[in-house]
């Protein structure tokens, strides 16, 4: 495992290489940068930086239901002895097989030791629904951490977010849950120079308003914010203006920003991959009405979530258990009531 | 493997020289291979000493011929794409399931990881509900809901994906 992950950071760093060469008559366009490109250069640069840092984690299962926890907690050990790991899971669905030694042993350990012993350490690894893995690979873990005092909870977008994000995460001093996106992996991105710099980092907490609107915010986090970002272009041209939200961050939620936005267009529908009851949309609904920004809306805010079931396998099912664009547009119109 | 198809070959070719009607040989094969174990609290042994007729030694034969095939098949889908996810295939491992079949009854409880093809089969499942099943149709044996790793039948408990579910979850797993 070693020999690939120095292979796959080594292609990491050649990646890197190339836009940082200084040629002042190369043009001044962004580079493009898949989403997983970024995580391991972010990956690269933060080993390099800090001797303390250092990778471990699930490359293939092997028969044993012990491996996962036993790793974890190993992870955990080494984050409360000084180290600085990085724990990463084959998908967060194998996490609840370890989730006691992440709940109990990583998230709550600052707090019951009154703040001497704090766990610094990165749990990363694809979250929610993938392409035909089914019921038990499938599950969107967002809400279950988030709902954990002592996590903070990260759920990137694109390439700009993975690689600001979990620097940030690495530097942090908290366990820090990182929630990726198999089917992002891939994509690529247009990535500034500056957001390509070694100190790049993304404050963990603040959402970003991806696209500014007037008439109704759509508030997302990871792949569905892509989803997001279509369906407002494609109600941008029946005159409908939306205002898409990148949460980034699921744990602290930045309310602020939410409140902000519903305060300027009066209408909220949330977007989730995950399951509706007890989510993220939930949460969302729940602070928006206790906060001032509830005075603000004019209707009820319909949450967008995957269908509430077990993944099923057959891909005509798989596909419309999960959030499709069509369903944000639907949902964008009824609480707008067009 | 081999050896049981060694071991049954043997016994054909025994019944050819012997120019009998094969018909009506009905000469059973003893297995005498099998180590005698220690007991704990028991007041009899696992048997040293099994049979097995010429019609099992066939039945198993096309059992496991059966479950290569199908096998080999959901391999060729798999690559076209047309079984999606994961697919995790038994061909090589057919004795296995067979054997364990034969030594246990219908009503005895078994539960595996995620290579489940094969007991799907030796459990009642039939080749058509896990093609059905694996290439997400409704026929198939959950209904296309489960896929390679989620499929059931009575006393069989799946098919589990996450790696040493299984162990925990019931008395008898394979």
């Amino acid at each position: 495992m070693a020999t690939s992950l120095k292979c796959l950071l080594r292609s990491g760093k050649e990646a890197a290489a190339a836009p940082a060469v200084g040629d002042a008559n190369r043009d001044l366009a962004a580079i493009q940068v898949t989403v997983r490109d970024a995580l391991n250069q972010a990956l690269d640069e933060e080993l390099e930086r800090d001797e303390r840092v250092f990778l471990l984690g699930e490359e293939v299962a092997q028969y044993d239901g012990a491996y996962k926890m036993g790793f974890t907690g190993i992870a955990v050990g080494a984050a409360m002895a000084g180290l600085r790991p990085i724990c990463e899971f084959m998908t967060f669905n194998f996490s609840m097989q370890a989730i006691d030694q992440v709940i109990n042993s990583a998230a709550k350990t600052y707090y019951m030791s009154a703040g001497q012993q704090p766990v610094p350490i990165v749990f990363r690894g694809p979250n929610g629904a993938s392409a035909g893995v089914a019921a038990q690979h499938s599950q969107c873990f967002a809400a279950w951490y988030a709902h954990c005092p002592g996590l903070k909870v990260v759920s990137p977008w694109n390439a700009e977010d993975a690689r600001g994000l979990l620097k940030t995460a690495i530097r942090d001093d908290n366990p820090v849950v990182f929630l990726e996106n198999e089917l992002m992996y891939g994509v690529p991105f247009e990535m500034s120079e500056e957001s390509l710099s070694k100190d790049f980092t993304i404050p963990i907490g603040k959402a970003k308003i991806e696209r500014q609107g007037a008439h109704i915010t759509l508030v997302s986090h990871s792949r569905m914010v892509g989803h997001c970002l279509d369906a407002a272009a494609v109600l941008a041209k029946e005159g409908i203006d939306c205002e898409v939200i990148n949460l980034r961050t699921i744990r602290p939620l930045d309310v602020e920003c939410i409140e902000g936005s519903v305060m300027k267009t009066n209408h909220l529908v949330t977007v989730e991959g995950g399951w509706p009851q007890f989510g993220v949309g939930a949460e969302i609904c729940a602070r928006v009405m206790e906060g001032s920004a509830f005075n603000y809306l004019d209707a009820p805010v319909t949450r967008v979530t995957g269908v509430d079931i077990p993944m099923p396998y057959a891909k005509i099912l798989e596909d419309n258990s999960v959030p499709q664009i069509k369903d944000i547009i639907f949902s964008v119109k009824k609480t707008l009531g067009v | 493997e081999g050896k049981m198809l060694t071991n049954i070959s043997t016994v054909l070719r025994a019944c050819a020289q012997r120019n009998i009607q094969v018909a009506n040989f009905i000469r059973p094969f003893f297995f005498t291979c099998l180590k005698k174990s220690d007991v704990f609290k028991l007041d009899e042994a696992p048997a040293t000493e099994v049979v097995m007729t010429r019609d099992e030694g066939l039945q198993y034969y096309r059992t496991m011929q059966t479950m290569r095939r199908m096998e080999l098949k959901a391999d060729q889908l798999y690559k076209q794409k047309i079984i999606r996810g994961f697919c995790h295939l038994y061909d090589g491992q057919e004795a296995c399931a067979v054997g364990i079949e034969a030594s246990i009854k219908p009503t005895d409880h078994l539960i595996t990881a995620y290579r489940a093809h094969g007991y799907t089969l030796t459990r009642g499942g039939t080749v058509k509900e896990i093609m059905a099943e694996l290439t997400g149709r409704r026929g198939g044996i959950a209904k296309g809901k489960g896929g390679s790793m989620h499929m059931y039948c009575k006393n069989f408990y799946g098919g589990n994906g996450i790696v040493g579910a299984q162990v925990g979850c019931r008395s008898l797993s394979v």
